[in-house]
């Protein structure tokens, strides 16, 4: 991903009104947005860890509240985990030990492109007796993935199929009969026989194409095949260094994102801190929107007084009062992210390194310009 | 600045005092009482009691497990009252890191230990332990599920191909010491096996959970690492599973080694239920092998959310889950399971339990080598532990507390009978002097001159449980960072770190290791001092030599 002509030499600079103004100038400006705000909302947070630390940091200061663009998204698979059960596994072990793949839903390339090299295609562990890896695709809808020499057997197409599918499969395991679908009852007993034997199978999804209740399915068809064999789950994270912020937000608040701070503690509530409603319905009267990855706009369409930390300075004169341009984590700085290779957080040293500006520096910039507060920030 | 704690009773077991007198410090350090020097600052401490900071040697705080555990019971997070401003950021936000530090500091711990952090997950852990503030913290690397570790076993490579790569281990991690869960039986878990004990084969591998124990505590051992290697044994909870704590304190064999959580393996096959206390007799063999150290995981009644590294444990206690909820997580090495639980005083089992744990600390009669621990938060959260000093203080007070659990339970133990209260001495050497021992660390732990000014003090007020929750005093480094209970100032402590010597042709070996099963860069799991966003966040402790 290149800037598209975007030069560094225009990163660490910021804009009041549209106009080109100094840093100071614009921290200073942003500082005095946000302190005058009754209920200001942190969103977007597309960011990497430090940026997260500040941004959640600046929010608990203000009494305002945390979203992220793909908390939505997050908060599918969480609430599997907050209410059910989950059996998970990490793509390095799926990559060594998985025999038996059940790739679900549509677009799986478009959440993880290195799906196939990494896990599908990758030579299995030495600890793995028979070296096969076998792959089928649960409704994977017109584009689906594809292995460099083997074929993926598809069972469904259209994703709009799957909670039905996805039931029907969880019953045959289970020895139950079920109805007519467009899947025949042969394909789909075929398919329950393959995955009970598997010795240690995985399934892939991203909640970016499944419903929650589909999620809890398949979660739940995981856990039943557990009772004879071994089997996990591979959920694959959102963009925008989503599932790092998830962890920074848990450990600081013990909440996910769409947490307020507003009445003192922190409080978590998925649908009064979406900074979407927060925004549309006026509740929130200043906006900090924080996409450090890419230009992503903020996705309301009220106006109000909003700070932008934007990885790209073109559209600098549009919605936002206050614009900074700051670099991209891992590109133009060195940055702690989720890696979708590992599934950890992990300190990458930055590609092209130069001197923009990082969000936590931004964020330290505007702090400054508060109210004096003895609270350590 | 000289500062003075003045005319308190000095319990200070590791310089063997404990008399009424005064405490100096100057420059975050202690020092002996300057001839003619004016202090700048007294604190009066008279009636008071004055010990060094606290040591939590085993304490699930940080890590990718325990963030699971977080995120997993948003209800238990309400803070128990009104919504209100905090004085400090985050500081009552249920189970965070700041307000992990600030439970710490208010009870008068200044140093506390995650014990399981998967040598992958260690940037994660650090960065956890940085945002927690006053205290400092460490971690010990979770090896013996490894497939590195195990194949090196598998190809009977020598003791220094392991000793090297445990080196290579303490030192990406940035760790204090190693701890092994369940040896072997994750690896197994993935292979389908559902029990693992201490001499069953890893398959594939063909190593025994025995043989990664005495490799993992001989490399240990030889590079000089303060801490012997910290063993959570096989047959986590299961009745009857005395024999394999008894086999592996025995496996021990005269080199060091600390068992962890030693209650959860404290039980027999006696009784009506098939479910009897067996920590007399597991204390009695503590007792005897002088090269074992311990800490104790005590129960106490309420709700919690165990979180383990041992998969296979928590795999098998799903069903247990009180609320119906759980995350079993198989990890590179060893992963995890978070499995909430709900431990009442009315269940027969739960009761003999809290037994077991009592027993172990009163049976156990050197406070050097039993540590004190709930194994927080399995056992209970760290929060309890108020309650378990006055257990251990008055036999009276546990008199009541057995007289209102189920009977058949109290039946299959020994508590009843047992009449030791534990002195104040006592309580400074198991959370003092004897876990600073146990660390190497010759600066903490005690208030001689030289020590790190970490300092509790207490009313010494007859509800040891009061007591014990609120000090009256607590300096951190020399700063005062509580008083009457309350969290003064927000500072940050460091991560305490071994880097024992190692031959750097193991680095090469793992660079092509990862490369070649997961086409990775071996140095994805680095933590950098850089990447944490607090100056000097290490400290190094020395090993032997």
């Amino acid at each position: 991903m290149d800037r598209g002509g975007i030069d560094h030499a225009g990163v660490g600079r910021a804009w009041i009104d549209g106009r080109p103004a100094t840093l100071d100038a614009a921290a200073a400006e942003a500082g005095r947005l946000l302190a005058d705000s009754r209920l200001p909302v942190i969103a977007g947070l597309g960011t990497d860890v430090a940026g997260a630390r500040a941004a959640i940091a600046l929010a608990e200061r203000l009494g305002g509240a945390v979203d992220h663009m793909h908390a939505g998204q997050l908060l599918r698979d969480l609430d599997i985990v907050r209410e059910a059960r989950v059996m998970l596994t990490t793509p390095n072990e799926a990559r060594v030990r998985a025999d038996t793949v059940l790739l679900v839903g549509p677009d799986l390339s478009v959440a993880w492109p290195d799906l196939a090299p990494r896990l599908l295609d990758a030579p299995m562990g030495h600890e793995v007796v028979d070296g096969a890896r076998h792959v089928f695709a649960l409704c994977p809808g017109r584009s689906p993935v594809k292995r460099a020499r083997e074929t993926i057997e598809a069972i469904g197409r259209n994703a709009g199929e799957l909670p039905d599918v996805l039931a029907a499969l969880r019953a045959r395991l289970a020895g139950r009969p079920v109805g007519k679908l467009s899947v025949s009852a042969k394909r789909l007993d075929a398919l329950a026989t393959a995955l009970q034997a598997a010795r240690f199978g995985v399934v892939v999804w991203s909640s970016a194409s499944l419903d929650a209740l589909s999620i809890e399915m398949l979660c739940g068809l995981v856990a039943d095949l557990n009772a004879r064999t071994r089997f996990s789950g591979l959920p694959l994270a959102p963009a925008d260094n989503a599932a790092g912020v998830l962890q920074v937000c848990g450990w600081m608040t013990g909440f996910p994102m769409r947490t307020g701070f507003g009445r003192g503690s922190s409080e978590h509530d998925p649908w009064r801190f979406d900074a979407v409603r927060m925004v549309e319905s006026g509740e929130a009267d200043c906006a900090l929107w924080i996409s450090a990855y890419r230009s992503a706009p903020p996705p309301w369409t009220r106006k109000l007084p909003t700070i932008v930390l934007g990885a790209v300075d073109v559209d600098a004169s549009n919605a936002s009062h206050v614009h900074i341009a700051v670099g991209r984590p891992s590109i133009d700085h060195d940055a702690v992210e989720y890696l979708a290779a590992t599934g950890t957080l992990a300190a990458i040293v930055a590609s092209k390194k130069n001197d923009s500006l990082s969000v936590a520096d931004a964020i330290g910039r505007i702090a400054a310009h508060l109210r004096p507060d003895d609270r350590p920030c | 600045m000289l500062t003075c704690i003045q005319s308190g009773r000095v319990i200070d077991p590791a310089n063997r005092r404990d008399e009424v007198g005064d405490v100096w410090m100057h420059d975050g350090r202690i020092v002996d009482a300057p001839q003619g020097a004016k202090a700048d600052q007294t604190f009066d401490a008279t009636g008071k009691i004055v010990m060094a900071g606290a040591i939590d040697i085993h304490s699930h705080i940080a890590g990718a497990n325990e963030n699971m555990g977080r995120l997993m019971r948003p209800e238990m997070h309400h803070p128990g009252h009104e919504a209100a401003p905090v004085p400090f950021p985050f500081s009552d936000a249920v189970s965070s890191t700041f307000a992990t530090g600030c439970r710490y500091a208010e009870m008068g711990f200044t140093f506390v230990v995650e014990p399981a952090v998967a040598p992958r997950q260690a940037l994660q852990a650090h960065l956890e332990l940085a945002d927690i503030p006053i205290i400092d913290k460490a971690t010990l690397a979770v090896l013996g599920n490894d497939d590195f570790l195990l194949d090196l076993m598998r190809k009977r490579e020598s003791p220094d191909a392991v000793r090297n790569y445990v080196a290579w281990t303490l030192a990406t991690s940035r760790s204090l010491g190693i701890k092994v869960v369940n040896p072997g039986g994750a690896a197994a878990f993935k292979a389908n096996a559902r029990a693992f004990g201490l001499d069953d084969i890893v398959p594939f591998y063909g190593v025994s959970s025995r043989a990664i124990v005495k490799a993992l505590q001989r490399a240990v051992h030889e590079l000089g690492v303060p801490h012997p290697l910290h063993v959570h044994c096989n047959n986590l909870g299961l009745a009857g599973n005395v024999d394999t704590a008894l086999a592996t304190i025995a496996a021990a064999e005269g080199l060091p080694l600390h068992l962890a959580h030693l209650q959860f393996y404290g039980y027999g096959r006696e009784g009506e239920c098939g479910f009897s206390s067996a920590g007399a007799r597991l204390a009695e063999a503590v007792n005897g092998a002088k090269s074992v150290t311990v800490d104790v995981g005590q129960v106490m009644f309420g709700d919690t959310v165990t979180i383990s590294s041992d998969v296979l444990r928590q795999f098998n206690a799903r069903q247990q889950a009180r609320p119906r909820k759980w995350a079993i997580i198989e990890g590179d090495g060893n992963g995890g399971g978070i499995v909430p639980y709900r431990y009442r005083a009315d269940d027969f089992y739960n009761a003999v339990q809290w037994a077991v744990g009592l027993e172990l600390f009163l049976l156990i009669d050197d406070p050097w080598r039993v540590f004190f621990t709930t194994d927080h938060p399995n056992g209970a959260p760290f929060t309890a532990y108020p309650d378990i000093f006055a257990l251990l203080m008055s036999h009276e007070l546990r008199a009541q507390w057995i007289s209102s659990l189920p009977a058949a339970a109290m039946e299959v133990t020994t508590l009843a009978s047992i009449r030791r209260e534990y002195t104040f001495n006592e309580i400074a050497t198991m959370t003092r002097a004897a876990p600073a021992k146990l660390f190497g660390l010759s600066d903490r732990g005690h208030l001689g001159a030289g020590a790190v000014a970490d300092i509790a003090v207490y009313e010494n007020d007859n509800d040891r449980a009061k007591m014990f929750r609120s000090a009256a005093l607590v300096f951190k480094g020399g700063d005062l960072v509580v008083r009457d209970g309350n969290i003064t100032q927000y500072r940050f402590g460091r991560a305490l770190t071994v880097r024992p010597g190692q031959d750097r042709a193991i680095e090469r070996r793992l660079a092509d290791y990862y490369d070649a099963r997961y086409g990775l860069r071996h140095d994805f799991m680095k933590v950098p001092d850089n990447a944490l966003g607090r100056p000097d966040p290490f400290e190094l402790v020395p090993c032997a030599d």
